[in-house]
């Protein structure tokens, strides 16, 4: 089911009458519940975490803009965040330049390289565009592991002094500190995930949003009724570049410090599957997909410490938990048939129809 | 037959030529069509006329020649820029945006038409832009009641029709149709083409229309150009090409025996 | 944008290339000069490193000029080559000799498994839907290897008459080394006539061209293509049986090597064959000689700094970067392909 036909089924079922204000509602939804539906001891059991879990929605959903709405794979996704990541980390270390002033020349800087890269490189054809981007973002990580000038930290990256003044730290907790008032870091977060979100949900709904999409469906058509289509690649590059900077930028303060595992390509590569595994085909796509990984990832480190109802059944051995080391085996399983059945739905794109189809029969429709 | 007022010829092409490597796929063609003309290219399979096409909207570069659009050269203009100029296009095999409604195929066309190749519109919503005109032209052409379904799933008549609504959304003055009724009997054809005579007597478009139906092609066309590996072989009225037996060597004679 | 630039090789020597060519000779004339002997050994390294990604890259060539499937998990082939010799020769004994020809012919039908299962259904689905589902297999593939063979790496015993070293006047080079280079350009050649002068080969360059146009003239298409998935997975496979003997093997090996396969299948231009062999010696031997090219540099002019180290590892980048900016198709690409 496209992006078009939700609003009018949407309309139909009535299930959430909000029409335009769906995704505002969502995303202040998601803001709100994440942290204290994790830190339920069903499912991770500890809080701390779910700030990391905002910001890569925050860089999966860029990377969505690129790869879902305007067809654009990109094998060095991952370079920008690591581009705002450093920024910031170096300007707070070795210049001593304020966080708020160095974020935004971060994510400036980030989109610049975009531009630049892009420019040279959008306009080429599908596998040659992944291969270059692949290309560029392993110069990058290059250049930071060289460690030209002893800025960016080589293999170890960059740790001391790279955390802002007004942060804190006690006892596992992050907090912002400001005039006197301490804020936990997740609503500092949280603010900004549903800020810069909202500004991805304008530039995607937006006319240039639907002229990405224009171009993801047939560029050659595209092209023949009059779209540069060069152009919008270059831009769709440098916005989603932006928008992954400022995941970077927070993941700076996040991780107190910037590593070379920003800049990997183990890295772009885990952004992608996030994003496929989603539903590359929804705005919320990227964000279940962010999910729905880190809470695997997650879930299964601490797989030992749980307490599992499994445990009680005399036929399940301790072995299981042997297997599940192999998890990327069914990670990969998943995939394949995920892909077979449609490559652009994903979970969300899964549940969305069974949810749609549930209530198209909960409402008499036949089917 | 060509005007002696060059401003009255709305495109004109100039020793045209395409080639690949050794094949010489468009021959130093010569075109002048009239504003307001209907003129229907014709010719055997691999004549080249698709081809042609191709080169006269910049989908491909020519080897050598000129294109004229209302008078003005624009040869070295690029593709995208093409329709915004008014030299519009529909294809052979259906092009469509698959996943999109028919509403959003023409909305986001017509959009193109109005803000140019590129620009920054981040404001509001997009699919509210142009959409109304966007109507206009799918009751123009019929297909009102599919304006809801995603493209892919039209039968192909109404997806060729939607070619042709794109076409018309980009506010054409040429209008160049590559096989309009390939794949539809002679009911559909003929709506078909009734449609595009009277798109063309509304708008007042110069109409450009490769065509294997010689039945129609008769009836209609106001001229002519029969294409023969990659030249032109004839240009003039029905009545003239009838007669003309290089053409009835090459290509009328055995299509009267197919249709 | 003129066709008639397309002229490829020394014909079309302009000013500007044959500087670069020139620069290039001059450069390993000089890195000779410095150390004749790391220079022949990095040299050989680079042929082998080189024909090892040929061996994989053909392969992947193959399939993705063919099918249209850009196969993630050729580099996982590319390791159970390595894996299956280590299972036929350490674990059931048989001699080296037996494992270079079954190992392979293993490998090729866990290939044609995976195109009969999974690839086939994807054909004609947008390049990512493939990739995607190959990336799926390579994981499986994987984990499976590691949990059938373990993490830590693994090695077979060489054959006595390839343990030893021959005598390359200014270096010693092992003979498997050489063995390794000589197999892969027998397969490589067997390969070449198989695809430019056989009546098979036609049909499957045919069917490259046009699988539509091929499958009205009654060729069979789908047999075809299995029958090249196959020997695509065979000919990687073939690599893995040298790697794994030569140098030995690991769980990530067919990760390691199948990003920089692509980019020599992308330098050599997509659709070439002829192309992935001349990338993938080209950039075997770029990473194994520009670090000692570097370091001469250094040596003679004394600028210290333009020894970069580990700046091996990106030289099949950069080679493509540049590569692509001045040959947008790469080498020898063809038009329309993956566009």
């Amino acid at each position: 089911m496209s992006q078009d036909s939700t609003a009018g089924l949407l309309e139909r079922v009535g299930a959430l009458r909000l029409g335009v204000w769906q995704v505002p509602v969502g995303l202040l939804a998601i803001a709100l519940l994440l942290r204290p539906v994790i830190s339920n001891d069903l499912l991770l059991g500890y809080p701390q975490i779910a700030s990391s879990f905002l910001i890569w929605m925050i860089i999966v959903a860029s990377f969505n803009v690129l790869m879902g709405y305007t067809g654009l794979l990109s094998f060095g996704h991952a370079m920008f965040m690591g581009i705002g990541a450093y920024s910031v980390a170096i300007a707070l270390s070795a210049f001593a330049v304020p966080f708020l002033i160095a974020a935004p020349v971060g994510i400036v800087l980030s989109a610049l390289v975009a531009y630049l890269v892009g420019r040279l490189i959008a306009h080429k054809g599908e596998i040659y565009f992944a291969m270059l981007t692949l290309a560029f973002a392993k110069s990058a990580h290059f250049i930071a592991n060289y460690n030209p000038g002893g800025l960016t930290g080589g293999t170890t990256g960059l740790a001391d002094g790279t955390t802002p003044a007004w942060i804190e730290t006690s006892r596992g907790f992050t907090y912002v500190a400001l005039g006197g008032v301490r804020i936990d870091w997740y609503w500092a977060v949280a603010a900004v995930f549903v800020v810069g979100m909202l500004l991805m949900w304008q530039l995607v709904r937006s006319p240039f949003g639907r002229t990405l999409v224009a171009v993801r469906e047939n560029e050659t058509l595209a092209r023949a009724m009059g779209v540069n289509v060069r152009r919008y690649k270059v831009w769709a590059f440098t916005f989603a570049a932006a928008f992954a900077a400022l995941g970077g930028v927070l993941l700076e303060i996040n991780n107190q410090g910037a590593t070379l595992t920003e800049l990997s390509i183990v890295t772009s590569g885990n952004i992608i599957i996030m994003a496929v595994l989603g539903g590359a085909n929804y705005f919320f796509g990227p964000l279940a997909g962010a999910f729905v990984w880190m809470f695997v990832e997650e879930y299964l480190a601490d797989f030992h410490t749980l307490v599992l109802p499994l445990a009680e059944v005399p036929l399940v051995h301790v072995d299981v938990s042997g297997v599940l080391s192999y998890w990327e085996f069914f990670l990969g399983l998943l995939f394949v048939i995920a892909v077979l059945i449609s490559p652009r739905e994903g979970i969300f794109g899964m549940v969305k129809a069974i949810v749609d189809r549930i209530a198209a029969r909960v409402r008499g429709d036949g089917e | 037959m060509s005007a002696d007022d060059p401003k009255s010829v709305a495109l004109g092409t100039e020793a045209l030529s395409k080639h690949f490597g050794g094949v010489v796929a468009v021959d130093e063609v010569d075109l002048a069509v009239e504003s307001g003309e209907l003129r229907a290219i014709i010719g055997p399979n691999g004549a080249g006329k698709t081809t042609l096409f191709n080169v006269i909207t910049n989908a491909l570069d020519p080897t050598s020649g000129s294109v004229y659009l209302d008078g003005e050269d624009v040869t070295d203009v690029p593709q995208e820029r093409r329709p915004h100029l008014g030299l519009a296009r529909s294809f052979q095999g259906n092009e469509l945006f698959a996943e999109l409604t028919v509403l959003e195929n023409v909305r986001v066309v017509a959009q193109t038409a109005a803000a140019g190749p590129f620009s920054f519109s981040l404001l509001g919503d997009g699919r509210s832009v142009r959409a109304d005109e966007a109507r206009d032209i799918l009751a123009r052409v019929g297909l009102s009641e599919h304006a809801e379904t995603e493209a892919k799933n039209l039968s192909h008549g109404d997806q060729r029709r939607l070619g042709i609504a794109m076409a018309i959304a980009t506010e054409p003055s040429v209008l160049l149709l590559d096989e309009p009724t390939s794949g539809m009997g002679p009911g559909e054809s003929r709506e078909t083409v009734d449609l595009v005579q009277s798109l063309q007597d509304d708008l007042g478009l110069t109409v450009l229309m490769i065509e294997h139906d010689m039945e129609i092609v008769l009836s209609v066309s106001d001229q002519i150009t029969v294409l023969n590996r990659g030249s032109v072989l004839a240009t003039g009225t029905p009545e003239e090409i009838q007669g003309d037996e290089d053409v009835q060597d090459a290509y009328l004679g055995g299509v009267r025996e197919d249709l | 944008m003129s066709t008639s630039s397309r002229a490829l090789g020394l014909e079309r020597l302009s000013a500007g290339s044959a500087a670069v060519w020139g620069a290039i000779a001059l450069l390993l004339l000089l890195a000779f000069a410095v150390e004749p002997g790391l220079f022949v050994d990095q040299f050989v390294g680079g042929l082998v490193y080189g024909m090892t990604l040929v061996l994989i890259a053909l392969g992947l060539s193959i399939i993705l000029g063919l099918l249209g499937i850009v196969n993630f998990a050729h580099g996982a082939l590319f390791m159970l080559g390595a894996y299956f010799t280590y299972q036929l020769m350490t674990i059931w004994g048989l001699p080296f000799w037996v494992a270079l020809v079954v190992a392979p012919v293993m490998v090729g039908v866990v290939g044609v498994l995976m195109e009969r299962v999974v690839l086939q259904w994807l054909y004609d689905e947008p390049p990512l839907a493939g990739l995607l589902a190959a990336f799926g297999i390579a994981l499986m593939i994987r984990e499976a290897t590691r949990a059938v063979w373990g993490d830590t790496p693994l090695s077979v015993q060489t054959p006595a008459v390839l343990a030893q070293s021959a005598d390359l006047v200014v270096t010693t080079v092992a003979r498997i080394r050489l063995f390794s280079v000589v197999v892969a350009a027998l397969v490589v050649l067997a390969v070449y006539l198989l695809i430019e002068r056989t009546d098979f080969g036609l049909s499957v360059r045919a069917g490259v061209q046009d699988r539509e146009m091929a499958g009205f003239l009654g060729i069979n298409m789908p047999r075809r293509f299995v029958l090249m998935f196959f020997l695509g997975a065979v000919i990687a496979g073939v690599g893995g049986v040298l790697q794994g003997t030569a140098v030995g093997m690991s769980p990530t090996m067919g990760d390691q090597y199948i990003i920089i396969t692509f980019v020599v299948v992308v330098v050599g231009g997509i659709g070439s064959l002829f192309g992935s062999v001349v990338a993938g010696l080209l950039i075997g031997e770029a990473v194994f000689l520009t670090p000692l090219v570097l370091q001469s540099l250094a040596d003679v002019t004394g600028v210290s700094a333009l020894a970069i180290p580990g700046i091996g590892g990106l030289v099949p980048y950069l080679v493509m970067i540049l590569v692509l900016l001045v040959r947008p198709r790469g080498l020898y690409g063809q038009e329309g392909f993956m566009e």
